[in-house]
């Protein structure tokens, strides 16, 4: 059977998806959430574990949240990379939080990588919908 | 004289900033709207129209007389635009 400490999960508030505690994390540890790629800090509240993000809204966490995710998916950038993190930057200067640049709407599931994109996109169509990741060829 | 061909963009699309370079570098006169920075009620009104015209809501769009090129395309820009 399972130990009950390995059973818990910590929140994303980015992908909004659970993910399980390793053994040996505490409190205050960095992590990288694996299915997004972001940079948490663990917190512990009443209701369960939860990342909150240490450099929320600065380029250094976009930056660093999609080239984490382009290595744990095997990913990779071509030359619209810079322009495109340029358009992730316009997004949260004007809308708050760092969705795809080229969609309209600015709900939780199109902040970078997108829901569709975790959900499969790169592995069916070779590219994610705005073309910042790319199915190894 | 022809009516100028009118460009929807996102303001955060790179697609959108390359059509826009690209008929600037060709000294194209043309409308551009912004739909993301429209308005709400505007925004909406925009986006039937773009929705009526391509289907969905994909940027950019360039209408050139009754040419509709959606994303951005440089080989369909010079054909439309007879460059």
């Amino acid at each position: 059977m399972t130990p009950a400490k390995t059973q818990e999960r910590v929140y994303c508030p980015v992908c909004q998806a659970k993910f399980r505690l390793a053994e040996g994390w505490k409190e205050g540890d960095i992590v990288i959430c694996p299915i997004c790629g972001q940079k948490l800090k663990l917190e512990k509240s009443p209701d369960g574990w939860t990342g909150s993000r240490p450099e929320k809204g600065t380029e250094k966490e976009i930056r660093d949240r999609v080239d984490e995710y382009a290595r744990i998916k095997g990913y990779v950038f071509n030359d619209m990379k810079e322009e495109l993190l340029q358009g992730l930057l316009g997004k949260v200067r004007r809308f708050g939080d760092f969705y795809c640049p080229c969609r309209m709407e600015h709900v939780p599931e199109y902040m970078c990588p997108c829901k569709p994109t975790r959900g499969g996109d790169v592995e069916k169509d070779g590219k994610c919908y705005c073309g910042l990741f790319w199915k190894k060829a | 004289m022809a009516e100028k061909p009118k460009v929807y963009a996102l303001s955060t699309c790179p697609y959108c900033k390359r059509t826009r370079r690209f008929l600037d570098d060709h000294e194209i006169a043309y409308d551009c709207i912004e739909v993301d920075l429209l308005d709400d009620s505007k925004q909406d009104e925009v986006l039937d129209e773009i929705e009526k015209l391509t289907g969905r809501r994909s940027f950019p769009v360039v209408i050139i007389g009754k040419e509709i090129i959606v994303g951005h395309d440089e080989t369909k820009l010079r054909k439309a635009l007879k460059l």
